[in-house]
């Protein structure tokens, strides 16, 4: 069987066993392509597909279904973001079922994103059933990091022109906010009145504050599906941003989000050998 | 509207010296919401906190910016002149206008401009404060001890003899620590059993102790008044309700293996007690060791081949039937009020010193191991014996500093015990034998205490021959050992013949006390010795409210001093449990349910383990601080990306407040 005919398979038996209420996945968009589909019947389910334009992760979802049973269909940066979820208590494991897809890498307008060409997890790190065939993840961290190594090589002026050419874009739609499955405070920093961290207006000065507050409350908990860059409408290249900062998560803590729902994040752990990067 | 003053101290020339007061004045006076502004030359004295006070009610003032030392200084003292005036002490500010600022800086110009915007920022921040009001709690009135050493033995004795209820853990099969294991005591050579015995025994009969042996501490929750801490009964495989301690078991049992307490120098039973006057005088199951449970393993895990002998003699012999071979360990939880750590320490094991032979040479011993020598009670029934041979040692070495102040093996602290016990083995081997020749190899001598340079005396008197300098090594020739080492007195290399070498070594922190300190919450050192609140002032005390420390689990001490501890920690239980109720300060960490969203990390982060999690009614779950554990480090604020946490006294408001007034 087909690895869409498995995921039909499996959704209609877990609706029909009433294991769950809702089987979260992909299916044909208005305009082409795909868009998330909401089953909640068996009848329903042959409506579902999966190809290499299913670009949404719908892990987001979740947080709209908390304490109802529900499935969802998973590429594997999807179901880090379950793993994230699950380890910062935002939704329970046995009210989740994660159909894991193994992934043919995400097209748009034909052309595979850079997201895909440069993550080497085909196959989900977690599922509870498996849909496709499994790969073996290839790693190699120099097309993982590709382009934070020339960001790097910036001096500090030629960083931050960079970054202020980049922000001045922002028209602070906060797209990239709703997209994220990391973001899920019930009031952002943003819109927080008092204090008042963050300017009402648009100007140079907030939309850096608002983009690097983001990007700092992501560090170490990014797994890294690049939604915020796919939904900016401006063009900014947030994931560069992103896959800086977990570079630096990696190499000082050894920690990838999403890897291991059970894994303590570096926020919460403590090792000796830690550098405090003062007073030594 | 806040209404607020500012009172500013010259501390005499302290701040004054480097601070032009009255520019300072002036530009307070004209700060936002700044009603009233004044200097003193003493702000913490008694006419200037009747200023503040008088100030408040003249100029009906509901905030107070005071401009002097650090809050760890004069806060208390400042809240509390506010409070008299009726107002809530949390509605005082301190700006620190001297450590900040006077102290560190020459530069009067700068100074002087520093000083007002510390005051500018306190001024912000204090239009922010709100009322607060400490919570009262109730206390437990029992105490936990842990550790039955000397140190424990008084300290439950005396918080006992003061009408609370104690419980004494100790992980031995008995009581009485490491002064149990000694012959003569220092500087009067009373014997060690003699004086310990009785104390020993007081802890049994005591109505309000509860003796647990063979205890260990498992985990501790909860706070000072109100801990819940689970204990380990390990298994003793007797049950010591129905034991008469007629000692019929452990004269019978046939196994015999190196004695702990006798420091393998002796033999115990599998079924033992530790030393003849072990209290409880109830025996325990070596279970390792056992050949009816080496049996009982063999059959549970129906292992194949020869079984080994079924033994259980001790079981047959029983006259009360105690032996109870289905006994598990137990877990007990119980509450206490306060905890007292007293774990003692453990001798130093000198195997790192290859030069000095402990290991290779049989005749080289420890200065405990002469201790158990030299006891009546002990392995040899009192006559020191060459462990090569069996003969009496006529030349005897000690090496002082094994395992002290050390830097190239990073050990730097002095045992402190070491050169007196060394006096004590010359001055005894001396009256065991008068034929005996001591040479002590010594850094120098250290006899800081109460009759101990005396002591010293008597050992050169006695004929102990003081070399000061280092060993460098020792090898066998004939059945002596050749010790060699440098007389810096004389500058020469010499070499002494010996029967029988002792290494004073030092003392160790005891087993397992950085996972002893880890359950309580308390600090350790590089040096694995537990850390008082503060070393002069609060030498009994921990960071953590309601545990306090006594003895040796401190660092090194002799036995004078460990009692005079255990005392003082009693004193301290004493006091926290004679109170009703107990205060707890505002200034703690709240969670805004609304805000938070639940991701629990603050629970992983907070050092003192003051946040739960409550499910509210919509079904969200939500973190929640306790009160009464949360010391205010303001750790959940910084860790929370919802801006849920705010610290009392230091919330997000406030801090921004101070931060906005700079660019003012």
């Amino acid at each position: 069987m087909s690895q869409i005919e498995n995921v039909h398979t499996k959704a209609r038996e877990l609706l029909e066993s009433q294991a769950v209420d809702c089987v979260i996945g992909f299916g044909k968009g208005t305009t082409g392509g795909s868009r998330p589909l909401f089953v909640y019947g068996p009848e329903g389910v042959e409506d579902l597909i999966f190809d290499e334009t299913c670009a949404h992760n719908l892990a987001k979802y979740l947080l709209n279904r908390k304490g109802k049973t529900t499935a969802v269909v998973l590429k594997a940066c999807d179901a880090r973001a379950v793993n994230l979820l699950l380890s910062e208590h935002q939704i329970e494991r046995d009210k989740v079922y994660m159909i894991g897809v193994v992934c043919p890498g995400i097209k748009e307008n034909g052309e595979p994103r850079d997201t895909c060409l440069r993550c080497g997890q085909r196959t989900p790190v977690s599922y509870d059933y498996l849909a496709g065939e499994p790969e073996e993840a290839t790693v190699d961290a120099e097309l993982q990091y590709k382009g934070v190594a020339e960001m790097e090589a910036m001096s500090m002026a030629e960083r931050k022109a960079f970054w202020e050419a980049q922000f001045d874009r922002c028209i602070r739609c906060y797209a990239c906010r709703q997209v994220c499955p990391g973001c899920y405070c019930d009031e952002c920093f943003v819109e927080r009145l008092d204090p008042l961290w963050v300017g009402i207006r648009i100007a140079p000065s907030e939309n850096e504050m608002w983009n690097a507050m983001r990007a700092f409350h992501l560090t170490g908990r990014c797994i890294g599906c690049d939604q915020c860059e796919r939904v900016c409408p401006v063009g900014i290249p947030l994931s560069l941003l992103n896959r800086k900062l977990e570079k630096e998560v990696y190499e000082t803590f050894g920690y990838e989000a999403g890897m291991d729902p059970e894994a303590a994040p570096p926020f919460a752990t403590y090792k000796k050998e830690e550098s405090l990067g003062f007073g030594e | 509207m806040a209404r607020i003053g500012v009172f500013i101290c010259h501390c005499g020339t302290n701040i004054a010296g480097t601070v032009d007061i009255p520019t300072v004045v002036e530009a307070a006076q004209n700060m936002p919401m700044v009603v009233y502004a004044v200097d003193s030359k003493y702000n913490c004295s008694e006419p200037g906190q009747a200023a503040i006070r008088d100030a408040i009610l003249e100029n009906r003032l509901n905030r107070v910016v005071v401009a002097a030392c650090s809050p760890w200084m004069h806060e208390k003292t400042f809240r509390k002149a506010v409070a008299s005036a009726g107002l809530n002490p949390y509605l005082a500010e301190m700006a620190n206008i001297r450590e900040h600022n006077s102290w560190v800086h020459n530069d009067k110009q700068a100074a002087t401009d520093k000083a007002i915007e510390i005051i500018k920022m306190a001024v912000a921040k204090v239009s922010r404060h709100e009322e607060l009001f400490p919570k009262a709690l109730p206390i437990t009135k029992r105490a936990l001890v842990v550790g039955g050493g000397i140190a424990g033995i008084q300290t439950a004795l005396d918080i006992a003899n003061a009408g609370h209820p104690v419980v004494l853990a100790e992980r031995e099969p008995s009581i009485g620590g490491r002064m149990s294991q000694l012959d003569k005591t220092f500087p009067t050579l009373d014997c060690s059993s003699c004086i310990l015995t009785p104390k020993m025994v007081d802890v049994m009969q005591h109505p309000n102790i509860k003796l647990m042996t063979y205890t260990e501490l498992e985990q501790v929750e909860g706070f000072v008044g109100n801990f819940k801490v689970t204990l380990r009964q390990k298994a003793r495989k007797v049950d010591h309700a129905k034991c008469t301690a007629c000692g019929l078991c452990w004269q019978k049992c046939p196994e015999k293996v190196d004695s702990e307490f006798d420091l393998n120098l002796g033999k115990r039973t599998a079924i033992y007690i530790p030393f003849p006057q072990a209290v409880p005088p109830r025996p325990v199951i070596d279970t390792a060791n056992c050949r009816y449970q080496k049996y009982l393993d063999f059959t549970a895990e129906g292992r194949e081949g020869k079984a080994p002998p079924k033994c259980g003699i001790c079981e047959k012999i029983c006259p009360v039937g105690a032996i109870d071979w289905e006994e598990t360990d137990e877990l007990i939880t119980e509450e206490f009020g306060a905890i007292v750590a007293a774990t003692g320490y453990k001798p130093f094991e000198p195997g790192g010193y290859t030069e000095l032979g402990k290991g290779k040479f049989a005749d080289v011993i420890t200065g405990l191991e002469l201790e158990r020598m030299m006891s009546p009670a002990g392995p040899f029934n009192g006559e020191v014996k060459r462990p090569s041979n069996g003969e009496h040692p006529k030349e005897v070495v000690f090496i002082t500093c094994v395992g002290s102040r050390d830097k190239q093996r990073g050990r730097t602290y002095c045992s402190k015990v070491c050169c007196m016990y060394i006096a004590k083995h010359a001055i005894m081997l001396k009256s065991h034998d008068p034929e005996v020749n001591c040479y002590v190899f010594n850094m120098d001598v250290r006899t800081v205490s109460k009759d101990y340079e005396e002591f010293y005396e008597q050992a050169q008197l006695s004929g102990a021959t003081y070399i000061r300098g280092k060993v460098s090594k020792i090898r066998q020739e004939g059945d002596q050992l050749i010790v060699r080492g440098e007389d810096t007195l004389l500058g020469e290399i010499i070499e002494v013949p010996a029967d029988m070498v002792v290494l004073a070594v030092g003392m160790e922190h005891s087993e397992g006390a950085a996972e002893l300190a880890q359950k309580l919450h308390i600090s350790y050192d590089v040096n694995g010795f537990f850390v008082e609140a503060h070393p002069k002032l609060r030498p009994v005390e921990t960071r953590s409210d309601g545990i306090f420390l006594a003895g040796a689990c401190l660092g090194p001490r002799d036995i004078p001093e460990t009692v005079s501890q255990g005392s003082g920690a009693a004193a301290k239980v004493c006091g926290l449990l004679s109170q009703d109720f107990l205060t707890t300060d505002p200034l703690v960490s709240v969670i805004d349910k609304v805000k938070c969203a639940g991701c629990l990390l603050c629970q992983d982060i907070c050092p003192f383990s003051a946040i739960d999690s409550e499910t509210l009614r919509d079904g969200r779950t939500v973190s929640v601080v306790n009160e009464s554990i949360c010391k205010g480090c303001g750790l959940c604020v910084a860790a929370c990306r919802f801006g849920a946490a705010n610290l009392h006294g230091f919330t997000q408001e406030q801090l921004l407040a101070e931060v906005l007034a700079l660019w003012e």
